[in-house]
This record gives structure tokens, sequence and C-alpha cells, in this order.
């Protein structure tokens, strides 16, 4: 967001609507100078806002604590080299992408929109997924598993997702389930850890 | 601390709010500053931050691989859910989200850090 620096004079009031998250090194202009004002509009027209939502984990120091004690403790075993480069079942795409799409298809079969309910069956159908790709048995894999419910009124959505991985062993699938009211869109992301 | 081949390894430590400002600053604000929602560029937009994103995180150089999700909405009366389960070493991988919005769009992006164990 551009600002413009006050030259000399200290502005007397400052614009009501600060945003907590950026840093403001210099006073926005006052709403009362003539010339500022047309410039604040359209700061305002544009304004843009933005906070984080969620970070895990979390930054208390005891949970770090847990994990580098963890650790160390697990760096004096020493494990014998298994020599193993690749993964012994390599990430099966179609397979699991059946399985998901089985899922979602039971679970929202005859669900309608509803706002208190998706918030929980989401998290539920994120942990339902979770569980049966595990299952599957991929050793060594990592998972991370994304639930998107999304209402259909008319306005148009985007998503795009990137990644930098290791492209012989990574891989990533994907089920949508759309109904009348709405639509269901799971990702799954497998990562191989040596 | 310094890995034996050479290269600057750092512990992971997860994401600061901080750093997640500064990014979502540069990237999302820069691509959807001042913009409209627009049928015509809303595909480049989506498609452009996400690739910011990663060209940002790869930038800082740690050893991580990463998995960045967005989705752009034109700002109208509906309902949105999104829930992320994951599998992974809580000690070393992390995620992030941040949601950015203006007067006609709204923009939510997931990031998901890996660590890569050399």
């Amino acid at each position: 967001m551009e600002k413009r620096e006050r030259g000399g004079k200290p502005a007397p009031s400052q614009a009501p609507q600060q945003s907590p998250v950026t840093a403001r090194k210099e006073r926005r202009p006052s709403m009362f100078e003539k010339e500022a004002y047309a410039q604040i509009l359209k700061e305002r027209l544009r304004e843009s806002f933005h906070d984080v939502q969620y970070v895990e984990p979390p930054f208390d120091d005891s949970i770090v604590d847990i994990g580098k004690e963890w650790k160390s403790a697990l760096a004096k075993l020493k494990f014998a080299n298994s020599y193993r480069m690749e993964p012994l079942k390599k990430f099966q795409a179609h397979s699991v992408e059946t399985k998901v799409q089985q899922i979602l298809k039971e679970s929202l079969k005859d669900v309608k929109y509803d706002d208190k309910v998706f918030s929980h069956l989401s998290l539920e159908l994120a942990d339902r997924i979770l569980l049966a790709v595990k299952e599957f048995g991929f050793h060594r894999y990592k998972f991370i598993i994304k639930v998107l419910f999304i209402q259909k009124t008319g306005q148009a959505i985007n998503i795009a997702s990137r990644w930098i991985w290791d492209v012989a062993w990574d891989s990533w699938v994907e089920a949508k389930h759309e109904t009348e009211s709405y639509v269901a869109l799971a990702l799954v992301f497998a990562l191989y850890c040596e | 601390r310094w890995h034996p081949i050479g290269i600057l390894v750092q512990d992971p430590v997860g994401f600061n709010a901080d750093e997640a400002h500064n990014i979502v600053k540069e990237c999302v604000d820069g691509v959807l500053g001042g913009e409209d929602c627009n049928q015509n560029n809303i595909n480049q937009w989506t498609a452009g931050i996400v690739e910011e994103f990663l060209t940002y995180l790869v930038k800082l150089v740690k050893a991580y691989k990463y998995i960045v999700t967005g989705a752009v909405i034109q700002r109208s009366a509906y309902g949105f859910h999104t829930a992320s389960s994951w599998f992974w070493d809580s000690t070393s991988d992390g995620t992030c989200t941040v949601r950015w919005e203006n007067r006609t769009m709204n923009c939510i992006v997931n990031v998901f850090a890996i660590a890569v164990v050399l």
C-alpha cells in the first residue's frame, strides 16, 4: 500500500481504520486536509486486509524443547544403515483416487449444504481420508489432506497449487464431488521421507 | 549450524507471523492489490500468487519441500469451508494459512513445509 510522507507538520488525527498488522513508519495524512482527502479515499477503496489464520507448530517455547530433547535422544541411538534409497511401495495415485472418491460419495450422499454441519464435517472427512490413505501401507510417506467445500451461489472461484518436491516419488491425488448446492474437493499430497 | 557437506542447514523453526505477513504483502498485494475481480485475469492471478509464494520460499534456502495451495474467490454471499489433516513429523514440519481480502475478492493461501533430512 502506498504511503505519502508528510513534510514537517505532524498530522493531527490518524485515519481510524488502522490495520494492526502492518507496522506504519509514516503517519497517514489527515482526512481534514483537502489534498490528502482524495488520496485517502482512493486508498480506502483499494484497501485490502490480510491476517494470518493458522500456524502450526505454535510458537510456545515448551513445545520446541520437547521436540529437541526427543530428537537428541534419538541421535544417540545409532541406526544401522538400511541402504534404502527408494520406497518399497511407490505411491499409487489411481488406487488412492478411487478410494478417496468413494469416501466422498458415501459421506456426502444426501447431505445438503448447512453451515454448522459442514464446519465439522470437513474436519471429520479430512481425518477419515487420512486414515484411509494410511491404511494403504505406503511406508515412509508423509501425507497432507485438504478438504474444501464451496457453496454454489454463482460466484467464481479459482484454486491453484504449486509445489517443490521430489518428482520421482512424490505425487498428489484429487477427488471432486459435486451436488446441486455445493462442490466438495479433496486433495491428497504424498511425500516420501527418507 | 553447518552440515558437513558445507550447506547451511537451519534448524526447522516453522513460520513466524512477521515472516508470513511479509510474504503476503509482497506476493499477494503485488498481484491482487488494488484490482477488482475480473473473469479474464483471475486464472493468471491465482497461478501468479501461488508461484510467487513458492519462489519466495525457495529463496529462503532452507531444507524443505513446499506445497502451496491458493484459492481466489469472488466476494459475494457464499459459504466456504476448508479443512486439512496431515501425517508428518510435528517437530520438523509445519504449515501456515493466510487470508487476504479486499473489496471484491477473498484469497486464502496455505503453505506446507516438510523437512528434508539431509
